[in-house]
């Protein structure tokens, strides 16, 4: 009796979550992996269903094959270059004494902006006549350097992952300064104590206490470094000629400027499928290796 | 990183009179410097877009074109007025402050009932739900927004208010039921213990004692949901045909491409977009730590 009135209440506090979930994420999920077997224009009432020929598209469609490419560039950069600057000044704004509440809100600040913001803010700092990133080479004479930086096939995709970088490393670092501050301070006392210099104490002690905190972050970012939409979208639309192209640009593309929905839903497939491996080798990989840490830090303290 | 953590070993150990520490005070001067200059280095990187934004906001176009000088002469406080004009502003602001209102409350309430039946009843399955959030969460936007467009459309929601809403909810439910899990789990049980001893309903004890009880976990969720929500971007664009039911990020890309508008017009629209939510962000940032790092780290 009682434990059929805790089945109940929770079923009644969980029915609007479970509800929501399931028909706004899980049943498009499953539609999606639907109609990538159909051949939909976004209009009329049936789509057919086609087989894999959406697949057999996607498979030869070379646009998409260099978006996913780019999506790789995106997360690495992500996983590595913001990731870096995040624990580096998650670190250091731990060691100051004065100012941290300045630089963790500052640190942030681009974070909070829209995507879309992001995007129209460095389109002008990157444009080739009015914008201030050539303005301020020709001031100190370096006219030679000059350059149409989102025009270029060369410089395009490195200029918006730089923007990426900027926008996106306030976000590990709010993660990595709040995982820092967990380390039990006793930790560093014993190590001193041990004789263990500063590199020592980084590698022994803050990394590994660090690991569940590096694991999620290293997700999150990746997943969002695969994932950028908005700021690509005002920078450059993919161009010029694709250099800049991105799956999820891409599939909108393909689905709402071509009305090819069924093959947007099988690239769906394809990229969601890619993604989520990603995300649970990664989680996994980092489970392993935080697993042994993790239990010496307990230990420890 | 070295310097970082000898630094702080050093600020922690007490002055001792010998040599060797008097000689280690002197030389830890240079890190400390360091630090600061890579402190205050980070803090331009972050600043100076936003500030040159600002003032290319508030240019005239002719100062705009000719360079890099950044204080604007005079300030053309006009180009805001036009932006907010010409950019439609009025419709897309009470949009944005709607949608964003009505998901946060929405996720509020749903997902804090659910994180407390996760935190504190006991039922078989409990784990197995857990997980199945866990898992639904790296469900990621690009693998279903076309599919979700077509359920909208099939449900005759597609460019509705009420469709983009549910879209939202459901979008930031995941994160949340985990956050207010494990909100709930590292509170004290007594309390409810109590009222159920003085025979209040689960209900009755959830909206009168658990929730009022929770407002930092409840505001921490909503601080980063709000965030979320007013720049969410990728569902505006899809979802809405009708301009006057599109958000404010949504219509600000209407307006970049609109036939060219000029450059300190776009600017100072920009910054429209992004200003309400740069307050609230001044206003509750401390929150922002602590819901993240409850939710995502636990």
């Amino acid at each position: 009796m009682r434990r059929r009135s805790r089945m109940l209440a929770a079923g009644v506090f969980l029915a609007p979550a479970l509800a929501m979930i399931a028909m706004f994420t899980v049943v498009p999920f499953v539609q999606g992996i639907l109609l990538s077997f159909q051949s939909w224009d976004g209009v009329s009432l049936d789509a057919p269903y086609v087989g894999l020929a959406n697949y057999r598209f996607v498979m030869h469609d070379t646009e998409f094959w260099g978006s996913m490419k780019n999506a790789v560039v995106f997360g690495v950069v992500g996983l590595f270059v913001a990731n870096a600057v995040s624990i580096v000044m998650a670190l250091a704004v731990h060691r100051a004494r004065r100012g941290a509440a300045f630089f963790r809100t500052v640190y942030y600040l681009p974070g909070v902006f829209s995507t879309v913001v992001v995007g129209v803010m460095f389109a002008w700092f990157l444009d080739p006549k009015i914008g201030v990133v050539n303005q301020a080479l020709k001031a100190v004479g370096l006219d030679g350097l000059q350059h149409n930086w989102l025009g270029d096939p060369k410089t395009a995709l490195i200029a918006v992952a730089v923007v990426f970088v900027w926008y996106h490393w306030g976000f590990g670092f709010i993660l990595f300064l709040a995982g820092r501050q967990d380390v039990p301070q006793e930790l560093y006392e014993a190590a001193s104590l041990d004789g263990a210099g500063g590199w020592a104490q980084f590698r022994y002690v803050t990394w590994p206490g660090m690991s569940h905190v590096t694991g999620i972050v290293s997700v999150l970012t990746l997943l969002s470094g695969l994932q950028i939409f908005g700021t690509v979208q005002v920078l450059t639309n993919g161009g010029p000629a694709g250099h800049t192209e991105v799956p999820t640009l891409d599939i909108y593309q393909q689905a709402f400027q071509f009305s090819e929905y069924g093959r947007a839903a099988a690239m769906s497939v394809i990229f969601g499928v890619c993604l989520i491996v990603l995300a649970c080798v990664q989680l996994w990989v980092s489970r392993r290796l935080g697993g042994s840490t993790d239990s010496r830090a307990e230990k420890g303290s | 990183m070295n310097t970082l953590v000898d630094t702080a070993r050093g600020t922690k150990t007490p002055p001792v009179p010998t040599p060797s520490a008097r000689r280690r005070g002197v030389r830890l001067r240079g890190p400390r410097m360091a630090l600061y200059a890579l402190l205050i280095a980070g803090a331009l990187e972050a600043l100076v877009p936003v500030l040159w934004i600002l003032s290319g906001s508030l240019q005239s176009a002719e100062q705009l074109y000719k360079g890099t000088d950044p204080i604007p002469r005079p300030f053309e406080w006009g180009n805001f007025a036009t932006a907010w004009n010409e950019g439609g502003f009025s419709q897309y602001l009470p949009n944005s402050l709607l949608y964003t209102a009505a998901s946060v409350v929405g996720i509020l309430v749903i997902a804090s009932m659910a994180g407390y039946a996760l935190a504190r009843i006991e039922f078989p399955g409990r784990g197995a739900v857990v997980g199945a959030i866990l898992v639904i969460m790296i469900i990621p936007l690009p693998a279903s927004f076309i599919a979700q467009y077509k359920l909208l459309i099939t449900l005759g929601l597609a460019n509705t208010r009420i469709g983009y809403i549910l879209v939202l909810i459901a979008g930031g439910l995941p994160i949340s039921i985990l956050i207010m899990r494990g909100f709930f789990a590292s509170q004290p049980k007594e309390l409810e213990e109590a009222a159920a001893i003085d025979g209040a309903s689960l209900l009755g004890t959830f909206w009168r004692i658990i929730l009022p009880l929770a407002r930092p976990g409840l505001v921490a969720v909503a601080v980063i949901q709000a965030m979320g929500v007013w720049n969410e971007y990728l569902m505006g664009l899809v979802l809405f045909s009708d301009s006057s039911l599109m958000p404010v990020q949504r219509g600000l890309t209407n307006f970049v491409s609109a036939e060219s508008p000029q450059q300190q017009i776009l600017l100072a629209a920009s910054l429209i977009a992004v200003l309400p939510i740069v307050v609230f962000y001044a206003i509750a940032q401390r929150h922002i730590i602590s819901g993240l790092s409850a939710g995502a780290l636990k």
